[in-house]
């Protein structure tokens, strides 16, 4: 179990990573996720006792990494972002090297580093240099630096980044594999890696917890609308009577006309609306053949981007109400305008927070 | 602490570094021990280490300037730093990897002894003493260019800080006189090769790296904290 509680990191009057706190369950992979520069790699390094927090503490399995180093970083594998290798030491040899590292007793060594070059596919290469390793093993003999000494706890920065899509999947199975008997902590910034591994989702944005919850309630909690694509072949021109018999649609619009005589549509209705049985029905009474029906879902990629300019627009009214107190010349119109966004501010927040609660 | 120095020491060989070291030493010994010893027809071993101490000031950045420096430019500190290990046992294995190299180094030398013995009777107890004079010399160095390695991520900056502190140290006594007794080659010179062991000169010579390796360890510790 890992528990960060009210980590701060300040560089100066920068704050880097702002008083967060979460927990991760024994046994449960965990996606971190954010923008560039939000402060992932910051509060892994924190995690893994490579930094300092200014303010807080992280507890590994109950031993504070800080106090009780030795004995929490021993339960750690730690993948760091760009896979930082010994480029002069064979696969092999670095490989050791980490078990020696971590005080493995020398008679399971052997054995352990066997069995980790086999996991991570590594016992073709196990004899070149690393330096002269592609991109994809140089990350796998990352991981395996990770895995050796069997830690319960693995940290991994990144661990998909600049490669092909062939190795993406592969690492990934590697990755959902280990986490059947690790509790992982998995930091990105591509969205779609997310969905399949993980079963939380934690999205920080500038130094700030901005969500945690299930990839799925994520999608669920930013869809607004319900939408409904739909090919239909309309030889007598009805469509546009179906808006009037369905009083539920809000919109319908024609997006693509097929060259085979088919279009499609989108129809939007509100989000708990499901349209889907009524349009069955009504289509073909208009003479329409349907094609194609299907609901389109929500991608986490929307739920992220919503959650972050939610924020961001929030943090954007703050600081134009802060510099208008300050500024006491500006005119008294411009301090009501900033009473309204004071006000749609505060509604917001109240709807972040009781979903916040409800989360709880 | 043995892990670290072992692969330390690997790391030297494996890279042109470690042959570059014993290259450089063993050549230029050769010179002096023309020059010093059998120009003069002695069979003092130790008069070749007169010249010998000044190569350390050029040779021993090679040695030290890598030790933290690259760690820190390639990202791999990260595993070092992760890893339980504290930061003490990290810096005295690093330590201990360059000291191995001195002492290899200082087993090559050998070959002159035995060279002085096929025409003389050279004595053993100031060649020993010349030795272990020379060996903490140079960890006295190897402390200070681990330091200045632990300060920055450029080899090339912390290469030319440790020259430039040797070579202060080196001529201090020249524009201030009482310095004569902190400057370490002149410490060297004046004590272990004439086959005389004085408590000052092993209470610096010894106190220094000691001095050296805490810094290192303060600084390592308080870039915790600020990286």
């Amino acid at each position: 179990m890992i528990e960060v509680k009210n980590v701060t990191k300040r560089y100066g009057s920068f704050t880097a990573v702002d008083n967060i706190s979460f927990t991760v369950k024994d046994g449960e992979v965990i996606g971190f996720l954010g923008p560039n520069g939000a402060g992932k790699s910051t509060t892994m390094n924190m995690i893994t006792g490579f930094i300092e927090p200014s303010e807080g503490s992280v507890m590994i399995n109950g031993n504070d990494i800080s106090k009780k180093a030795k004995k929490a970083k021993r339960q750690i594998g730690y993948m760091p972002e760009n896979v930082p290798l010994y480029s002069e030491l064979t696969v092999k040899e670095f490989v050791k090297y980490m078990a020696e590292l971590k005080r493995m007793p020398r008679k399971q060594r052997k054995e352990d580093i066997e069995k980790v070059l086999k996991e991570t596919g590594l016992e073709e290469v196990q004899n070149k240099l690393i330096r002269n390793l592609s991109r994809g093993y140089k990350q796998r003999v990352s991981l395996a630096g990770a895995l050796i000494g069997n830690p319960e706890v693995l940290i991994l920065d990144e661990p998909t980044v600049g490669l092909d899509p062939k190795q993406i999947i592969e690492i990934r199975n590697l990755i959902k594999e280990l986490g059947k008997n690790h509790t992982v902590i998995l930091s990105t910034h591509i969205l779609p890696e997310v969905s399949p591994i993980c079963e939380r989702v934690i999205i920080i944005n500038k130094g700030k917890i901005v969500a945690i919850d299930t990839p799925e309630h994520l999608e669920e909690r930013t869809k607004e609308e319900n939408v409904i694509l739909l090919t239909v072949e309309d030889k007598e021109e009805h469509m546009g009577n179906v808006k009037e018999k369905l009083s539920r649609v809000k919109e319908i619009k024609m997006i693509k006309d097929n060259e085979d005589g088919t279009k499609q549509y989108m129809i939007t209705s509100d989000a708990e609306v499901d349209l889907r049985k009524d349009l069955f029905d009504i289509l073909p009474k208009q003479n329409i053949t349907i094609f194609e029906l299907k609901k389109a879902e929500a991608t986490l990629e929307d739920a992220f981007i919503r959650l972050i300019n939610a924020r961001e627009e929030i943090e954007k009214a703050t600081e134009n109400i802060q510099s208008e107190k300050q500024d006491k010349i500006k005119d008294k119109e411009e301090k009501k305008k900033a009473k309204e966004k004071e006000k749609e501010e505060k509604k917001k927040q109240k709807a972040e927070n009781k979903k916040e609660r409800g989360e709880k | 602490m043995w892990a670290i120095a072992k692969k330390e020491l690997k790391t030297y060989f494996l890279s042109p570094i470690g042959y570059i070291f014993i290259g450089i030493f063993l050549l230029m010994c050769s010179i002096f021990f023309y020059l010093d010893v059998v120009q003069y027809g002695s069979t003092n071993f130790e008069y070749m280490f007169y010249s010998a101490a000044t190569v350390l000031t050029f040779i021993i950045p090679i040695l030290t300037m890598r030790m933290f420096a690259e760690e820190r430019k390639t990202g791999t500190e990260q595993l070092l730093f992760t890893s339980p290990r504290s930061i003490t046992s990290i810096v005295c294995g690093k330590l201990l990897g360059a000291a191995m190299i001195v002492l290899i180094t200082e087993a090559l030398t050998s070959i002159y002894y035995i060279i002085l013995m096929c025409f003389g009777t050279p004595h053993i107890t100031t060649a020993l003493i010349t030795l272990l004079g020379y060996f903490l010399l140079a960890m006295t160095y190897i402390s200070f260019g681990m330091f200045a390695s632990s300060l920055t991520e450029n080899q090339i900056i912390a290469g030319v800080i440790t020259i430039a502190f040797f070579i202060v140290t080196w001529f201090m006594p020249n524009f201030i006189e009482a310095t004569l007794d902190f400057s370490f080659i002149n410490v060297f010179s004046n004590t272990f090769p004439t086959g005389s062991v004085t408590l000052s000169s092993l209470v610096l010579l010894i106190s220094t790296p000691i001095l050296f390796t805490i810094l290192t360890i303060l600084v390592l510790q308080r870039k915790k904290s600020v990286k």
